[in-house]
């Protein structure tokens, strides 16, 4: 959790763009090392997106080869209880019965959680190990990522279009554009505003767990850079505890954001999809 | 219980809805502005919806959540 690289590296500020550069493979640019067009792919999140994903398979898969229904084990309790509440979300949000939500908002939930997850994780420990790989840049939250969330939120955004058109048909998709805001007699302004407000939806689910997660880990980098800004000698007598309190401080309370955030993204595309498959607006 | 929840879940989400549908609002019209090379015409009036459309929604939100 030390910045020694960053202080021989030159600098604050490149310890922390360093960090905050994606493994980018593809059209990127070689200088910022930033995607530079759509044919740019981070690997790093794939991979720890992907990583997490199968996690969850794996050890699902585990646990449902070993349910036990007389006398549960702990983990199985514990799994049972997350269920329990996702399910508990679903019936108290979603109006009527469809057997893809509460699948959906389970793995929604844990997904995010666990990608959130890596942010708990030392900075400085994973870049490491992956610098003695021949790893140069390795962002390891695929949430600070802004292409894994809008990613999310835009498949999430065509179950909403696609529940939308199966429930009120073309045509009664098409007419909640109509006169939706201000009633019949502004037909284009109403076209435009519903147009944007359909639209806010993807990008707000989006843009609030990045940000969220983002500051996050620009909160971690910059505690972790109290430390190694500081000189060797008596000033890290001073400056050393006050990284170790500042980060437990910071950590304790990121296991409360991590967590309403992953809840949020579940509750909201619950909520979407709500009003998505109800008939009446 | 349902018509208790979802007010106060839509409720945590005011902030972000006010400024996505802002932004919502100016990329629709950079879209529509780069289709029909009118550049700032469409940009600025569906920003100003969108501004228009977020106050709207959050006032909405924020004095009668039953509606939404």
């Amino acid at each position: 959790m030390s910045a020694s690289e960053g202080s021989s590296g030159g600098g604050t500020v490149e310890y922390i763009q360093h960090h905050l550069t994606n493994l980018c493979v593809g059209d990127c640019d070689p200088v910022t090392h930033k995607a530079a067009s759509f044919w740019a792919l981070h690997l790093d999140t794939v991979f720890f997106s992907y990583a997490l994903a199968a996690l969850i398979i794996i050890v699902s898969w585990r646990l449902g080869r070993s349910l036990q229904t007389d006398v549960p084990s702990g983990f199985q309790n514990f799994v049972e209880s997350i269920l329990d509440f996702v399910a508990q979300q679903v019936r108290d949000t979603f109006p009527g019965k469809n057997p893809l939500i509460a699948p959906l908002a389970l793995t929604i939930f844990l997904w995010v959680w666990l990608m959130n997850f890596m942010d708990l994780i030392p900075v400085d420990l994973l870049p490491l190990l992956a610098s003695f790989l021949g790893i140069g840049y390795l962002k390891v939250v695929p949430t600070t990522d802004l292409s894994t969330t809008m990613a999310m939120s835009l498949t999430v955004f065509a179950l909403i279009l696609y529940y939308n058109i199966k429930t009120k048909g073309l045509i009664g998709y098409g007419k909640m554009f109509l006169f939706h805001p201000f009633g019949k007699f502004v037909i284009p302004i109403n076209i435009v505003m519903t147009a944007i407000e359909e639209l806010a939806k993807p990008l707000s689910l989006g843009l609030r767990l990045f940000g969220n997660m983002f500051a996050g880990e620009l909160v971690f980098l910059l505690i972790a850079l109290i430390g190694g800004s500081a000189a060797i000698g008596f000033g890290l007598l001073l400056v050393v505890p006050l990284q170790v309190v500042l980060d437990l401080a910071w950590l304790i309370f990121h296991i409360l954001v991590i967590t309403l955030q992953a809840f949020i993204f579940m509750v909201l595309t619950i909520v979407y999809l709500g009003m998505a498959t109800t008939s009446d607006h | 219980m349902a018509g208790a929840e979802k007010p106060n879940l839509m409720l945590i989400s005011v902030g972000t809805i006010l400024t996505s549908m802002i932004l919502a609002g100016f990329l629709l019209g950079f879209f529509v502005d780069s289709l029909f090379q009118t550049t700032p015409i469409f940009l600025l009036s569906f920003g100003f919806l969108g501004i228009l459309g977020g106050i709207l929604k959050a006032y909405k939100l924020l004095t009668d959540p039953e509606l939404n």
